[in-house]
């Protein structure tokens, strides 16, 4: 599913040169629940972002379902995200101005289904993570986790091949972060969906059914390569 | 594919016009910049057209009618108003007038000098015929005190501003120096008989008028006049008409047909001024829209950045994410050019109906139009959509900018983005 074969990604930072990954390997499989773990700055972002093509690796390769990702141009790249990754990311990153409803839907709307079926999507998806009854809210109107289950509901509700979750519950109490992790691994055991997602909360480990342990850019453990 | 692209574009309008509801506050002050400017864009065009067209009313009915006849080397020195360029009209001269649909009268146009307690006052003195004048001219309805002239009496009107300037009134003597044609120094005591006061500030000024009896008398003009001033409808374009009657003046040959466009330099000269005038307030409002509009885009893509990263994570194209901020801004410049159209219409039609009198400040002041101070608007169609399609133009052209510089960002970038 994913194969990164010895990344590493520069930043400049200033005069600087802050070396966030030092040659990763990795390898994740179709319908793996994996936690990319680690203290700040081991660099669980960065790779997070290398994997769901929004960044470039500056040596190394990334592929996905087996082709390599550093040869698309800027146009293929986001067709690649629109069609095979959904994102989850920390701060739930919902448009204010959309009600639940038409968050999910807008993932429906970049691939061009027609009304019908992008009503019955985003309506069942909706149920499936608990907001039956709260489609017309908008997040403004919605708690923490509720907000959290939208940003789930529209990176699930396009039937990606892998979601990518940036501490998806950072933001969140530790019982509501729990409830979020159980529908993840809900949905993951019955989609087989890839879920990729970083933490350094304990916690969140413990709910991986794989571990992969980054340190100072380095796989530490769990790259299985 | 093109479904695709069909449910895109519904999506951005909806999500275009949920951001402008939205965030209404930043709609309306925005909306309200754009309305301003093109309301008063509208306003004023519709004022300064409105000036051009009573000035040139005025001008024509008051100054210099629709056209005038006279010898070529009067014109040459129209400014000194030689007496020996009179000419006596000739019969085919009437003739080719009355057949070309032209009525006229004649006029003697000299200088002259007053004189008063406190000294002397150089004037333009205009020799009319009372009853043929009303013809050409509606002198006639703008006495503003006393009477009109009567043929053959020694009597003079006098415009609203010279009266004052020379502390005149209806029924004092003016001592009137005047030049007769052989260059002999004369002078007239004439009896005010009426003021003028037209709409036309430089007839106000520095005219006198006499009865064209006693100035054929007086400068020994023998039946001579300096000019035959026309009238014909359809005088605002006046070059079909006169092209036929010059055709037909072919053997006067010494004779020029002039029309009220080239009599009037200085006006045309105010008008063209009044076309740069117009491009400079076109311009300031460009400039308030395009400063109202590149605030508000600016704010939005700022504000938005993070959402912008998460749209284009989800992977909605850059040109998908352009569209949408030119629609956002698309859609203040439309509401904006609306409600600036409406209150432009609003505003010209009070100064198409009531005018605006700036009488109080302008007295008989010349500013080039010939206007005394209420300043009538005139309905100018064209403005209106021309008003619209550059509020929408300015507003999605300022847009573009930011628009473009935050899909410059790396997506990465936009989704750490504070």
């Amino acid at each position: 599913m994913v194969r990164v074969v010895n990344v590493t990604k520069d930043y400049r930072v200033g005069k600087t040169t802050v070396k966030a990954l030092r040659g990763v390997s990795l390898e994740i499989d179709a319908g793996e629940f994996v936690s990319i773990a680690g203290p700040s700055g081991s660099g669980k972002t960065t790779l997070l972002n290398l994997i769901g093509c929004l960044d470039k690796p500056t040596s190394g390769e990334v592929y996905l379902e087996g082709s390599p990702v550093s040869g698309l141009n800027r146009r293929e790249l986001a067709l690649l995200r629109r069609d095979k990754i959904g994102f989850v990311f920390q701060s739930f990153n919902l448009i204010p101005v959309l009600t639940a409803y038409e968050n999910v839907s807008f993932s429906l709307s970049l691939l061009g289904l027609d009304r019908e079926d992008v009503k019955n999507r985003t309506m069942e998806i909706l149920a499936e993570v608990g907001l039956e009854g709260l489609e017309r809210r908008f997040p403004s109107e919605l708690s923490g986790g509720q907000q959290q289950r939208v940003a789930i509901a529209r990176a699930l509700v396009k039937k990606p091949t892998l979601v990518l979750a940036d501490e998806p519950t950072a933001n969140l109490d530790s019982a509501t972060g729990k409830e979020i992790l159980e529908l993840m691994a809900e949905l993951n055991n019955r989609y087989n969906t890839t879920f990729v997602f970083s933490t350094h909360d304990p916690m969140v480990m413990e709910f991986a059914k794989r571990l992969v342990l980054l340190h100072d850019g380095r796989v530490a453990d769990g790259g299985k390569v | 594919m093109k479904r695709t692209k069909v449910h895109m574009l519904g999506f951005l309008v909806s999500l275009a016009w949920k951001n402008l509801s939205r965030y209404r506050r930043r709609t309306i002050i925005t909306v309200v910049a754009i309305a301003f400017g093109i309301a008063m864009y509208i306003w004023v065009d519709s004022l300064l057209l409105g000036a051009e067209r009573e000035s040139e009313r005025n001008l024509v009915w008051y100054e210099t009618g629709a056209a005038k006849v006279m010898e070529a080397n009067f014109w040459k020195n129209i400014d000194y108003l030689p007496l020996e360029y009179s000419f006596v009209p000739s019969k085919s001269l009437k003739d080719a007038l009355s057949s070309s649909g032209v009525v006229w009268t004649p006029r003697v146009c000299f200088f002259g000098e007053v004189y008063t307690d406190e000294g002397s006052l150089p004037v333009k003195v205009i020799g009319i015929d009372p009853k043929e004048d009303k013809r050409v001219y509606r002198l006639e309805n703008v006495i503003y005190r006393g009477r009109f002239l009567n043929n053959g009496e020694k009597g003079v009107l006098v415009g609203r501003k010279l009266m004052r300037s020379l502390g005149v009134d209806v029924g004092n003597l003016l001592t009137l120096k005047i030049r007769t044609k052989s260059g002999v120094f004369k002078t007239l005591r004439l009896r005010i008989t009426g003021v003028i006061g037209s709409p036309n500030p430089k007839v106000n000024g520095g005219t006198l008028f006499i009865p064209l009896s006693l100035v054929n008398r007086e400068l020994e003009l023998h039946g001579a006049v300096t000019e035959l001033s026309l009238y014909f409808p359809g005088w605002q374009t006046p070059e079909k008409i006169l092209g036929r009657l010059r055709a037909k003046l072919e053997d006067e040959r010494s004779l020029v047909v002039k029309s009220w466009r080239d009599l009037a330099p200085d006006f045309l000269a105010v008008s063209q001024g009044k076309r740069s005038g117009t491009a400079v307030i076109l311009f300031l409002i460009f400039i308030i829209a395009a400063v109202g509009i590149s605030n508000t885009m600016l704010m939005a893509v700022y504000e938005r950045i993070r959402e912008i990263g998460m749209m284009r994570a989800m992977g909605m194209g850059d040109s998908a994410l352009k569209f949408a901020f030119l629609l956002e801004a698309g859609g203040i410049g439309f509401i904006g050019a609306l409600v600036g159209i409406a209150l432009g219409a609003l505003l010209s039609f009070y100064s198409v109906r009531y005018g605006i009198d700036f009488s109080a400040y302008m007295k008989d002041v010349d500013i080039g139009y010939r206007l005394t101070g209420v300043f009538r608007g005139a309905w100018n169609p064209e403005v209106f959509p021309i008003s619209f399609v550059f509020g929408v133009a300015v507003s999605m052209g300022v847009a573009f900018i930011p628009a473009s510089r935050a899909l410059k960002m790396e997506i990465t970038e936009c989704l750490r983005h504070q």
